[in-house]
């Protein structure tokens, strides 16, 4: 009975769902909120991660310096001894995790900003922390995307992507996303309970300049729903949960956009990192933390 | 589940229900979509395919009608329904077993098999985990992959069982909304192998960048495809395009460059009811002067 219900229910509202369903960046616009200016001053910023309490913690790369941006906007200096740190992320264990590209080392940092190799000699450029202690980590040098398991098992998980760049999970930490900044594709791969990684697919199509055949993309978030936003040179591309393009926000500044994360107390802000600045915009959605 | 769940759902059903039926009373099936007395009926077989090379990782399940007439010693003729789950049920929107079985029988359409495969899905690996949708992906995006995955991977395995035409004379493909968009791009791909096409309310809009094909139409040499176009005055406007408008651009544009093609514009909104209604129609039209359909009023 049950069953059969629910059938029923199934093949009446599916084809709608199936056909009409659409997710336009105008369900997660708010009228009058555009990018507001977080900190300045920075060379090359990038990323941002969320801790527990929604405060954000961004990187200046050539100045090896992590700070901090407080739920009351003020910004203060985590650690100055990032060699190099790229992508950073909150793991299970409410440590900060980061890619030393100076160092060529996945790195935890302790709560006075230290840090200490969990990894070493890897080429990496951004990295996503599993609520399991899977980390995945991106290969730009060499087309390859790395596990590195909880017990701190180093394995090649994907290969052959041009530029993979920015790596994020969907929301149930189940299915992996990767940009890759010199071609068009985010490729997507169902993770495996061993961390391996199957079935990667050209998921989704990012917009690219006119002329061009290179997205420029970099550093990923997801919200609650399981939006993907990637940075791009042509803007925060937004794809809806069937890989298609909602949209596109507007970059905060004509510089380079290098990553995004959702943070706040509410999780509702979308902070952004670009040059030399770090931004942030209030959305109609939250954001989801791996850190669970 | 309790009951007052349950309860819920049906009052949600019935709801959903009602306001469809008291608005649809314009399109309404003709006796080519019902059953009638004496006519032989094909039969109808479910299948699974879960080793695409193409879209890997993918399940879906298909189902095909033999029609009543099939004769192993004669190739039939094939026609594709995307989304096919919807088209096989007999109170689905279009009841395909049932005109078919119609129309076979008066001749008016050649023995056909149908096919009728759903979009796949990527199961999640690990318990919990969010399928990965590929319905986009597959019927959306412009390429061959589709086709490739038609020709190479699912009809030659079928063309096991059965004895199928080799002539894209014989063959046929069908679907709505993205899964129009999917029958045309098919053959639009390989004209070598489909020369049928049926579009119901056809995503020809910049979902996956479809939205080209009326310029593309116009300046690439004319292809043997003849082509039935379906649309509703209320269907979608909407971030991926005009639904009314893309349309009436493909039509323009197939008229332009001299295609053989039919364009019907309804007042539905994104629905298969007014398609589903018309196609015995379609069907005739579009089988019209094959060698094998005697009776053709058309």
């Amino acid at each position: 009975m049950k069953k059969s219900l629910l059938l029923l229910l199934f093949l009446y509202f599916a084809p709608a769902q199936l056909l009409a369903q659409d997710l336009p960046i105008s369900q997660i616009i708010l009228e009058g909120e555009g990018w507001e200016l977080v900190s300045q001053g920075h060379q090359f910023t990038e990323g941002p991660a969320v801790n527990k309490n929604g405060e954000i913690y961004f990187t200046d790369v050539p100045s090896s310096e992590i700070f901090k941006v407080g739920l009351d906007g003020k910004v203060s200096l985590f650690s100055d001894q990032a060699n190099r740190t790229a992508g950073l992320i909150f793991g299970a264990d409410e440590k900060l995790y980061g890619t030393s590209i100076g160092g060529k080392e996945i790195v935890q940092f302790d709560d006075e900003g230290k840090p200490t190799a969990i990894a070493k000699g890897v080429n990496c450029n951004d990295l996503v922390v599993l609520a399991d202690g899977n980390v995945f980590f991106t290969d730009h040098v060499n087309g390859k995307i790395w596990n590195l398991s909880p017990e701190r098992k180093l394995t090649e998980v994907a290969s052959g992507i041009t530029f993979p760049n920015g790596i994020i999970a969907w929301p149930d930490q189940k299915q992996l996303v990767v940009s890759d900044m010199k071609g068009e594709h985010l490729w997507n791969f169902v993770i495996a309970s061993d961390g391996s990684l199957k079935h990667q697919q050209p998921y989704s199509t990012m917009q690219t300049p006119v002329s061009s055949t290179e997205s420029g993309a970099d550093g990923m978030t997801v919200d609650k729903i399981g939006r993907v936003y990637v940075c791009t040179t042509l803007g925060v591309q937004v794809f809806d949960t069937q890989g298609r393009l909602s949209g596109i926000l507007s970059k905060p500044q004509r510089a380079f956009l290098s990553n995004v994360t959702f943070g706040g107390a509410d999780m509702d802000y979308l902070y952004a990192t670009s040059a030399d600045k770090v931004y942030r915009r209030k959305l109609k959605t939250t954001g989801v933390r791996f850190a669970k | 589940m309790t009951r007052i769940r349950i309860d819920l759902m049906v009052a949600v059903l019935l709801l959903g229900l009602a306001g469809p039926l008291l608005a649809q009373n314009k399109y309404e099936y003709g006796p080519d979509s019902k059953r009638q007395d004496g006519v032989p009926r094909g039969n109808i077989s479910q299948h699974r395919w879960e080793d695409s090379k193409i879209f890997p990782g993918t399940q879906r399940d298909y189902w095909i009608y033999v029609p009543a007439q099939y004769d192993k010693a004669k190739p039939a003729n094939v026609m594709i329904f995307n989304d096919g789950g919807g088209y096989v049920r007999e109170n689905g929107h279009s009841r395909v077993p049932v005109v078919f079985d119609n129309l076979i029988h008066q001749g008016k359409m050649p023995v056909t098999v149908g096919i009728f495969i759903n979009p796949g899905v990527i199961p999640a690996e690990q318990s919990g985990g969010t399928p990965r949708r590929n319905r986009s992906f597959e019927y959306d995006s412009l390429g061959d992959q589709y086709a490739r995955f038609l020709i190479d991977e699912l009809l030659p395995d079928i063309g096991k069982r059965y004895n199928l035409t080799e002539s894209a004379e014989g063959r046929a493909i069908c679907g709505l909304s993205s899964g129009g968009i999917c029958a045309f791009t098919a053959a639009w791909e390989r004209p070598d192998y489909f020369s049928k096409v049926v579009s119901y309310i056809g995503s020809f809009t910049n979902i996956r960048g479809g939205h080209v094909y009326p310029a593309i139409i116009r300046k690439a040499e004319k292809k043997p495809i003849r082509v039935f176009l379906q649309e509703g005055s209320s269907d979608l406007d909407n971030l991926f395009g005009n639904w009314p408008l893309a349309n009436q651009q493909m039509a323009a544009a197939l008229n332009y460059a001299g295609y053989d093609y039919q364009f019907v514009m309804g007042t539905e909104g994104h629905s298969g009811r007014h398609g589903g209604t018309i196609l015995p129609e379609i069907l005739e039209w579009l089988w019209r002067d094959h060698p094998d359909t005697p009776n053709s009023s058309k």
